[in-house]
């Protein structure tokens, strides 16, 4: 049986202990996910191995700040697996900036979510604003997942330059990206106090047992 | 004398008031309208006189405006035209070199495999040209060249001693079909490695003359692209391909640093003493970062001086 869950737009079968989303092109699957229909609504399974986000869900999070009709700016979407729920989740009257800098993988991407008419790929270096400002509008939340090494720069100037006022944005940290020789930990605590300076923390939590050496932060603009 | 705004993006050129209304605005009919959008704040200018580039709060506040539903079909369309256009731009001879030197790997490990089986089955036939052409290419070439009697004779044995049974017909043609397939892969591996050739020629010559063909491909390969190649210190590109042991050594000291990744299989390194490893890697990774960045930067031909100073110095030909 699919209910909702406690968070907006996302759907638990608490029996099979999966997270779902609803299809926003039903008939259409973006990678391999199940597609299963309930009372004529067509749900795709989200899981958590496979995406940070349904990492952070499953971990048990309140709030993943991303609601319907929002505006979402996401960083580091690579072929679109976590796009596309996120996609699910804005709906029709919400919109997504898809950004990534790799062609090979935004190739994949055009073809996974041409479909869904609220996704535009982005070619572009997360790194570079002045060029996102030509592509982008303010947005209502921000999404992060590049698992490079000067990623909380990037993110904070994102932040600066496309989050709306009081918004709230969400960065998935690899510890290994940072560097590999210390402990996730430690690393974790100066992505934290690098935050801090900048933005206020809503939460911290790690991504085990789904995603190794993962913490998602979530944070909201001052 | 209040100051109005211009403001471009993929949609089109604004001209906005200080309270953020879009006063004017040249609609994009397509990318290429964008890419030259000089023309077009030219024209708004030339219009409205005295027009500032916002910043700060005012560019949020312009970058606000555009957080309207209505926008959404002009974002994906021209977002999805620019990409798409970037995505085509971006296929170049450094793709071309990974793909074909990812396609002589592949057919190496075809090859190997089909070679086994050719070899086997052949040799319920005639045994005898499996035991003395050791020589894969050459085993596959002769056995679709040569009867059994021609290959016996070359090796003066007689016919009535060989151990393999005599086959019928169509059990021999079976076997020299996988034969003519195999001779083609051959014919297609040499086709490839000219290809590569002739690519790292016109892409990277000096990459080629340090490290060979075959190796320039890999590290290539490896980093993604020759620009990432030149943008890396000497000491890394040194140790491509044995990250593994390099994070082992930079988490716990104990562990020794490795000398070498995809350059050890190196005609210079394998000539050399072994208490020599580390001293010839650290030369050869320093003459071929040298040689990665003159190529990336299209440079002069120098792959040769350099490699006759490696040559000097560690008194190895190669
Ligand atoms: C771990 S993957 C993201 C996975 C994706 N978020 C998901 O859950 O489906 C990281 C991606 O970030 C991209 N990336 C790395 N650096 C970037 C940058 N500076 N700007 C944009 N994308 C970047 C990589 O190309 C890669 O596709």
């Amino acid at each position: 049986m699919i209910s909702k869950s406690k968070i907006f737009e996302v759907y638990e079968d608490k029996a099979r202990n999966k997270l779902f989303t609803v299809n926003l092109t039903p008939g259409k699957k973006v990678y391999e996910e199940p597609l299963v229909t309930q009372n004529n609504i067509e749900y795709r399974e989200w899981d958590p191995y496979s995406s940070k986000l349904a990492a952070l869900i499953a971990n048990k999070c309140q709030n993943i700040f991303i609601r319907k009709n929002d505006f979402v700016l996401y960083l580091g979407s690579s072929t679109g697996t976590t796009v596309s729920h996120v996609s699910d989740i804005v709906g029709k009257d919400g919109f997504v900036f898809a950004v990534d800098l790799a062609p090979r993988v935004m190739r994949d991407l055009i073809f996974n979510l041409e479909a869904r008419k609220n996704t535009a790929p982005i070619l572009e270096s997360a790194n570079h604003i002045n060029e996102l400002m030509e592509r982008i509008s303010i947005v209502d939340v921000i999404y992060q997942d590049i698992a490079q090494k000067n990623q909380v720069d990037i993110f904070l100037k994102n932040i600066s330059a496309f989050l709306k006022k009081d918004g709230y944005a969400l960065l998935a940290v690899k510890a290994r990206s940072i560097d590999v020789t210390r402990k996730p930990k430690q690393i974790f605590n100066e992505v934290r106090e690098q935050l801090e300076n900048e933005v206020t923390i809503v939460d911290y939590r790690t991504l085990e047992p789904y995603q190794k050496d993962h913490a998602m932060f979530a944070v909201k603009k001052k | 004398m209040p100051s109005k705004f211009i403001f471009t993006n993929i949609l089109g050129s604004y001209v906005f008031t200080e309270n953020y209304k879009a006063v004017e605005e040249i609609l994009f009919k397509d990318i290429g309208q964008f890419k030259e959008k000089g023309i077009y704040e030219d024209k708004l200018r030339q219009k409205h006189g005295n027009l500032a580039k916002p910043e700060d709060n005012d560019l949020h506040n312009i970058l606000l405006f555009f957080k309207n539903r209505k926008y959404f079909p002009g974002f994906l369309k021209k977002n999805l035209e620019l990409t798409k256009n970037s995505i085509k731009e971006s296929v170049n001879n450094d793709l071309f070199i990974v793909q074909a030197a990812g396609a002589i790997g592949e057919i190496d490990k075809t090859l190997n495999l089909l070679t086994k089986r050719l070899r086997e089955w052949y040799s319920l036939y005639n045994p005898e040209a499996s035991d003395k052409i050791r020589d894969h290419e050459k085993f596959s070439s002769l056995i679709a060249k040569k009867s059994k009697k021609q290959l016996l004779d070359e090796f003066d044995i007689d016919e009535k001693d060989s151990i393999g049974s005599d086959l019928k017909e169509k059990d021999i043609s079976a076997i020299l079909s996988l034969a003519a397939q195999i001779n083609s892969l051959y014919a297609l591996r040499a086709h490839y490695e000219n290809y590569l050739k002739e690519l790292e020629k016109e892409t990277c010559p000096n990459l080629a003359a340090i490290l060979g063909v075959a190796m320039a491909a890999k590290l290539i390969e490896h980093t993604g692209s020759l620009k990432r190649l030149a943008e890396m210190p000497a000491s890394t590109l040194q140790v491509l391909g044995a990250e593994k042991a390099l994070f082992r050594h930079m988490r716990n000291k104990k562990n020794r640093p490795p000398k070498f990744g995809l350059i050890h299989e190196h005609q210079l390194i394998q000539k050399s003493k072994r208490e020599m490893y580390g001293k010839v890697a650290r030369a050869l990774a320093d003459k071929a970062s040298i040689a990665a960045r003159v190529d990336y930067f299209k440079g002069k031909f120098i792959g040769d001086k350099l490699k006759k100073e490696l040559i000097e110095k560690f008194k190895i030909e190669y």
